[in-house]
């Protein structure tokens, strides 16, 4: 599972760079479309980079949970590892409902779009769409990945902490 | 007028309620931003889950926010390039012979950082790496080291170009060329001030100093970095002659910092600008995703009229301008302590801003008064961005550069305090610039 993980996410990293890549190439196109008459003022730049940012931010926020980069606010004193593991699965419990509502309403969410076209370059709108469950399903299998790490260090530290007093 | 199932009061409990429980249990900041908005996407008739979405996508379905990959990968581009290497280079023939000469070259490069980057995160990430080892080996202490690298990557967001008075720009339509030119003086008497702490700190603690530089020195560096300290010149100029709008400027900061970087510093490869960019995605992507379910939460806090709620006990206060200075800055303050600080504009910004006008505070003050209080928020526990970055570099918890932070922000904070009491200080130089931007 980790294995095939590890290949998603490095999928998933590439692609989301190719975005980001991309992302400055209309954005350039449009500022010297301005100034010279070599290129011709393409009207779906601005809409073409809005569509590759937004599956840049899904992308990157699916990556993110994975490699633990979505902020959190710590207010908690040190805690001992079996306690941090116990906090990291409540607050993964959460976060698992949150995954639950991405992938749920995100289908709904594409069938909304399924018949609509985006207003300048006419693509389907689904195809922006689809990335909300799409990432849903990516965190669904990231969180199973790190609930099995988690229960797992929780149960070593407590088969510690339990010698610790024999 | 809709009609709502709940009143403002008991939305904002569940609202407000609900974010802090979560917080509590550590979920991430975007997760509990969407998760207190489900309860009453679900009680209410006529909203359904699926309106979070929408509410997202139209969030990111904007031209002003590519703004924020740019100046990040501008920044990331800046550092494996070789340009953060020749400006501290210039830093250090400038102020290296002052006390506590390394943490001086820190804020001044953090000076020239923000003119080129509007990213205070990315300033943080780069210098923290660059200073904090090179300072604790000089003899500087490490809680001092972690908090002048915050602190003065702050300015990143004061000093144009910055993401912030974009976003602030796109969301309160305040001119971004006015708000680029009143962040100069108001970033520089940060700077400043920062400076005489550090100066401060030194003569107590007896910090290394640098040999002078010579004349010639200085000379060489000042020469190699004109083609970068030129970036401002460009964005700002750029942006007030109405060649390209404020986030095309910052892809035009991304172009000349590559170009820069290959053709004239020729330090850049492909696997150095494939890591670059990656960085650069991932970072700004888990930012944005909690600016999409920050809109959420605001969008439901204009639902419910929250902040109407709010207002309509503020305004009998009848405070002054000052007053009312002091009250947005507060709240910003507040605010910038517990989110981050684009999220904090489109909940916050957006509910000052009638207060603002109601006591006729010029708009250009209000933005600057916000976005610098905004931007101590990046400092300030629980929750400050450049902190816990410069913390995580030196592998420390935030507790442990906690105080030395706290002593750092007292002079940056009456510098917030002469720019409230004194609304004209950021307006100096749009007014000698472009005083048609004002009005």
């Amino acid at each position: 599972m980790t294995k095939f993980l590890n290949v998603w996410q490095k999928v998933l990293t590439w692609v989301m760079a190719t975005a980001v890549a991309v992302l400055i190439v209309p954005v350039s196109i449009q500022i010297f479309s301005r100034f010279t008459s070599l290129i011709p003022a393409y009207i779906w730049t601005e809409e073409l980079s809005r569509f590759c940012f937004i599956w840049m931010v899904m992308l990157g926020a699916t990556i993110g949970l994975r490699e633990r980069l979505h902020f959190d606010v710590d207010v908690w004193p040190k805690l001992t590892p079996r306690r941090d593991a116990l906090l990291r699965i409540v607050s993964n419990v959460f976060v698992l409902a949150y995954t639950g509502v991405m992938i749920w309403w995100g289908i709904e969410f594409t069938k909304f779009g399924w018949n609509q076209t985006s207003e300048l370059a006419d693509l389907p709108m689904w195809l922006i769409f689809i990335a909300w469950p799409l990432t849903g399903i990516s965190w669904l299998m990231f969180l199973v990945e790190a609930f099995v790490r988690d229960l797992d260090l929780y149960r070593r530290n407590v088969a510690l902490a339990a010698g610790e007093f024999a | 007028m809709m009609s709502a199932t709940l009143t403002p009061g008991m939305a904002a409990l569940v609202l407000f309620g609900a974010f802090f429980a979560l917080l509590v249990a550590r979920v991430p900041v975007a997760f509990a931003l969407g998760l207190a908005s489900l309860p009453l996407l679900l009680i209410e008739d006529r909203l359904s889950p699926m309106g979070m979405f929408n509410e997202m996508f139209k969030a990111y379905n904007s031209f002003i926010l590519l703004a924020v990959p740019f100046f990040l990968l501008t920044a990331n581009l800046m550092n494996v390039g070789g340009i953060t290497e020749r400006l501290m280079r210039l830093s250090r023939a400038m102020v290296g012979h002052f006390p506590g000469g390394l943490a001086q070259i820190n804020i001044l490069l953090s000076v020239f950082f923000a003119g080129i980057s509007g990213s205070s995160t990315a300033d943080a990430a780069s210098q923290g790496k660059l200073f904090i080892d090179a300072q604790v080996k000089e003899g500087y202490d490490l809680s001092f080291s972690i908090a002048i690298t915050a602190v003065s990557a702050v300015l990143a967001v004061i000093i144009p170009p910055s993401i912030l008075m974009i976003v602030w720009g796109g969301v309160i339509s305040t001119s971004i060329g006015a708000m680029y030119l009143a962040g100069v003086i108001p970033g520089l008497l940060i700077g400043l001030a920062q400076m005489a702490t550090v100066h401060a700190y030194a003569v107590k603690r007896n910090y290394p100093v640098y040999p002078r530089s010579t004349f010639v020195e200085f000379l060489k560096a000042a020469l190699v970095s004109i083609p970068a300290l030129t970036t401002p010149f460009i964005i700002v100029g750029g942006i007030l002659l109405g060649w390209f709008t404020a986030t095309e400027s910052a892809a035009i900061a991304v172009l000349y910092a590559a170009a820069l970087s290959i053709f004239y510093y020729r330090e850049m490869n492909l696997s150095k600008l494939y890591a670059c960019i990656v960085e650069t995605g991932k970072l700004s992507s888990v930012a944005l995703f909690c600016v999409g379910t920050a809109s959420v939460f605001g969008w439901l806090m204009a639902y419910y009229q929250i902040p109407k709620a709010l207002l309509s006990n503020l305004q009998g206060l009848g405070l002054g301008i000052t007053g009312t200075g002091f009250l947005i800055a507060a709240a910003f303050l507040v605010v910038g302590c517990f989110l981050d600080a684009i999220p904090a504009i489109i909940i916050v910004g957006t509910v000052m801003q009638p207060l603002a006008q109601a006591c006729g505070m010029h708009p250009v003050s209000f933005a600057i008064i916000g976005i610098v209080s905004l931007a101590f928020g990046l400092v300030t526990p629980p929750y400050g961005l450049c902190l816990m970055i410069s913390c995580a570099v030196a592998k420390v918890p935030m507790r442990y550069a906690l105080k030395d932070t706290m002593i750092m922000l007292i002079p940056m904070l009456a510098v917030l305090c002469a720019i409230i009491i004194f609304p004209e200080i950021p307006l100096i130089l749009p007014r000698l610039v472009a005083p048609e931007l004002l009005k």
